[in-house]
């Protein structure tokens, strides 16, 4: 899908056309297998939070206030961060 | 073949017409992924090389991602692209350069760069004289893009000014990965 496609869906906040994208993308072309790989990011990020680790939210209120496009970036690069620690990597062969 | 495949072509799309894609692939793809397919109504006419291969000086541009072990990566995780290219020396070997892409498996050109980024088979030609000489650098980009038009404005354009003016390239291999 064309940036000129998407514009004018975000234009009109079609939210299907926009979702469908994201799918499209994060599943390298494959639309179930996007949603499939979203679930797993959130659930990944679940499973990490579940050993209860010291974090540290000072950094997180550091990096909040960054733009929002840099922030927006950093969504699509925790994701794959996400997917990869799952150990189910399906996107460019690699380990 | 999908009914799309049977559908008359009109002459008039250029792409469609010629032998470059299969018939219908137009339609099906604005089927599945609409709106990707970009129509355009120019097109620069492929120049004719002025001198023989063995005395042209020959530049490498592939949209494999590949970069040297030692630059930072381009950005893969980007929705619509990443609208900036990398330099590789054409003295490179192998060993020092990677691969970084998320949108084709890239396997077998791990165990051999060559496959997409056929540089170690150039320095060769070169050698053997085939080749009067290779340009400093050669050229590497994301393949992987959501907006052609605003990558002809930067990528394309910035690589063709670094082709011409800073390379001196006589010529160019275009490899796709």
């Amino acid at each position: 899908m064309s940036v000129p496609y998407l514009r004018e869906a975000a234009a009109h906040d079609d939210l299907d056309k926009l979702v469908r994208f994201v799918r499209l993308h994060l599943g390298d072309g494959n639309e179930a297998v996007g949603q499939d790989e979203i679930d797993r990011s959130w659930a990944q990020a679940t499973k990490i939070l579940l050993r209860y680790e010291p974090v540290d939210r000072e950094f997180i209120s550091s990096v909040l206030e960054k733009e929002e496009s840099t922030l927006a970036l950093l969504f699509y690069h925790l994701h794959f961060y996400l997917i990869r620690k799952s150990g189910r990597w399906i996107h460019d062969g690699s380990r | 073949m999908t009914a799309a495949d049977k559908t008359p072509v009109p002459a008039a799309e250029p792409r469609e017409a010629g032998t470059q894609l299969r018939p219908g692939l137009w339609q099906t793809i604005n089927e599945r992924y609409p709106g990707s397919m970009i129509r355009k109504e120019s097109f620069v006419s492929q120049a004719s090389l002025s001198k023989p291969l063995a005395e042209a000086r020959l530049t490498l541009i592939s949209s494999c991602g590949v970069h040297c072990k030692t630059d930072p990566p381009l950005d893969v995780c980007h929705p619509f692209g990443d609208f900036r290219f990398k330099r590789v020396p054409s003295s490179s070997k192998q060993r020092e350069l990677i691969i970084h892409q998320l949108k084709y498996p890239h396997d077998d050109a791990d165990l051999d760069l060559n496959v997409i980024f056929p540089i170690e088979r150039l320095q060769e030609l070169h050698l053997e004289r085939r080749i009067g000489s290779l340009t400093p650098n050669f050229f590497s980009f994301i393949g992987y893009n959501m907006d052609p038009e605003r990558f002809e404005r930067t990528v394309a354009a910035d690589i063709a000014d670094a082709v011409v003016q800073q390379e001196h390239a006589d010529c160019a291999l275009l490899a796709p990965a």
